[in-house]
């Protein structure tokens, strides 16, 4: 009876939201202006929702939570990278829309092409950025997984949760593209920030008074689970400082986020943004307290295990209802982004690899290949969450480490005088095989040092003595690929 | 000029409070409405950024 009210709600609100993506773009005709970057006219709010949107995932929902339970204070870096990426964005991102405008770009990997002259640079970066969201579907998938499993009280089979949950997604993202998914937000938004604000606040004050209790009964039972352990130790200062520069630093790196930064209406929208998008992350102080309360009521979950802390607590402790509300927060948080991830990484290629190369001609056939190219993701992050098993925060660091390897490239692109596109390319399969490298090993850092950032020093160095041996020919911007 | 100076010291103080500061800023004690000293310190910072940016737009629009 419980897990019929918890699904109920969770179906309902899922569909809702559907509802409402698909009233949002009623009566839009669909071209890949329209369908990538919603027109090019997405205005202050709309966009600060879409941003917010893809920022605030299942990973903010459960992962934040599993690692403040699992490793304690090394997930502070979370509120300092999200936090540090928006002063980095105020900056960069401004500069990145007016070329984007000018040389009417649709993708990330455009950029590339656009600026270096190179359509085999933009090809490599439609790729990798292709490669590096596959990890990032499968994060919101292992988050609706494990929330579907808890909200039917275990008696769903995950993997057929998992098959709906992804099928509605790819249906939602084939049908309305950009504006429909920032229409979406809107509602995910709302639900999780009442969820959150439950599981932060409601939840622990419930069991010790107040979330400074949580805090203080942590601090008694774990002494040093509040602060982050010493310089050189695994996942200790260092670990955090550097994780927090190089995910800062490939935040707005991913190709989602470079069509959130093309599809603004204007530059001074997207610094009014970033000013005011860092209020957003107080969100995770809570989603924090939430997995500090959960380690004090139900210890001894291990590994992934850890990302369902807080919500076990819910299952095990409210009404049904209740569940259903929370659950259906984190799905939508779930589904939201994944639909946003599933869209940019089937245009990039659709655009730079297919159309760029003439095997997809014309916009029609361009819409088409971007359409099955989602599925293809979709089915990828399938297999990439029935092979790999690691926690949420693990996926993400997949992600980050590979998409970051595009920051020298951007910041360098913006200028006038920029490298040969030779020299980007090779800076970033530099940067890409010492990844491999580093995961075929096992090695996650080195002295401490985040292995990411490793990887970006050898990208720059590669880039350096490349830019040297091939220096750029022209300092003019290239003539624009014919689409 | 003078405003893009402005600007860029505007952006290099929440980058120096949110790494070297969060290592000099690592203890529990003294607790801050009842947070851990490090959590209060990112806390505030999360609140300091938008106002640092703010005084970078203002700047730059001079």
């Amino acid at each position: 009876m419980n897990a019929i009210i918890t699904l109920g709600i969770v179906a309902a609100v899922v569909l809702a939201t559907l509802a409402l993506g698909l009233a949002g773009v009623r009566g839009v005709r669909m071209d890949p202006q329209e369908y990538i970057v919603g027109g090019r006219r997405i205005g202050a709010v709309l966009l600060w929702l879409l941003l917010a949107g893809e920022i605030y995932t299942t990973f903010t929902f459960l992962g934040a939570a599993g690692w403040a339970y699992g490793k304690g204070a090394q997930a502070y870096y979370i509120l300092c990278y999200g936090t540090l990426a928006f002063v980095i964005a105020f900056f960069l991102t401004p500069a990145i829309h007016r070329i984007a405008r000018d040389r009417k770009l649709l993708t990330g990997p455009d950029f590339f092409t656009e600026r270096y002259g190179s359509r085999p640079l933009g090809a490599l970066v439609a790729l990798l950025g292709f490669a590096m969201l596959v990890p990032y579907v499968t994060l919101q998938l292992s988050g609706i997984q494990i929330l579907v499993r808890i909200a039917s009280f275990g008696r769903i089979d995950p993997l057929l949760a998992v098959g709906i949950a992804f099928l509605l997604i790819a249906v939602f993202t084939y049908l309305v593209g950009l504006r429909g998914t920032a229409w979406a937000a809107v509602a995910k938004d709302g639900l999780v920030l009442i969820g959150v604000v439950f599981a932060g606040i409601v939840l622990p004050t419930h069991f010790f008074g107040s979330p400074a209790g949580a805090l203080d009964a942590v601090q008694r039972d774990h002494p040093n689970w509040l602060t982050i352990a010493g310089p050189g130790a695994p996942n200790g200062i260092t670990w955090v400082i550097s994780t927090t520069l190089m995910t800062a630093c490939g935040f707005f790196m991913w190709p989602q986020s470079m069509a959130a930064v093309y599809s603004a209406k204007s530059e001074d929208t997207l610094r009014r943004n970033a000013i005011f998008l860092p209020f957003y992350q107080l969100m995770l102080l809570l989603v924090f307290f939430a997995g500090f309360a959960a380690l004090e009521i139900i210890p001894g979950l291990k590994g992934p295990a850890a990302d369902q802390s807080y919500m076990l607590v819910v299952q095990q402790t409210y009404p049904a209802w209740i569940l259903g509300i929370v659950t259906a927060a984190g799905v939508l948080a779930g589904l939201v982004p994944a639909a946003g991830q599933l869209l940019a990484a089937a245009s990039i290629v659709g655009k730079n690899v297919l159309a760029d190369y003439g095997i997809a001609r014309g916009d029609a056939a361009q819409t088409l290949a971007t359409r099955i190219l989602v599925l293809i993701v979709a089915l990828l992050a399938f297999g990439f969450w029935a092979l790999a098993h690691t926690t949420l925060v693990g996926l993400l660091l997949i992600g980050y480490n590979g998409i970051t390897q595009l920051f020298p490239g951007v910041v360098l692109g913006v200028g006038n005088r920029r490298p040969s596109a030779f020299a980007v390319g090779a800076g970033l399969v530099a940067g890409l095989v010492v990844l491999i490298v580093f995961a075929i090993e096992g090695i996650g850092q080195v002295d401490g040092i985040n292995g990411g950032v490793v990887a970006l020093a050898a990208n720059i160095a590669v880039l350096a003595i490349a830019s040297a041996l091939v220096p750029a020919r022209h300092t003019a911007p290239a003539p624009l690929p014919e689409a | 000029m003078q405003g893009r100076t402005t600007a860029v010291i505007c952006a290099v103080i929440p980058f120096l409070a949110l790494t070297l500061g969060v290592a000099l800023a690592n203890h529990v004690e003294p607790r801050v409405l009842g947070l851990p000293f490090i959590l209060a310190w990112i806390s505030g910072w999360i609140l300091l950024t938008p106002a640092c940016l703010w005084i970078a737009y203002r700047s730059m629009a001079r």
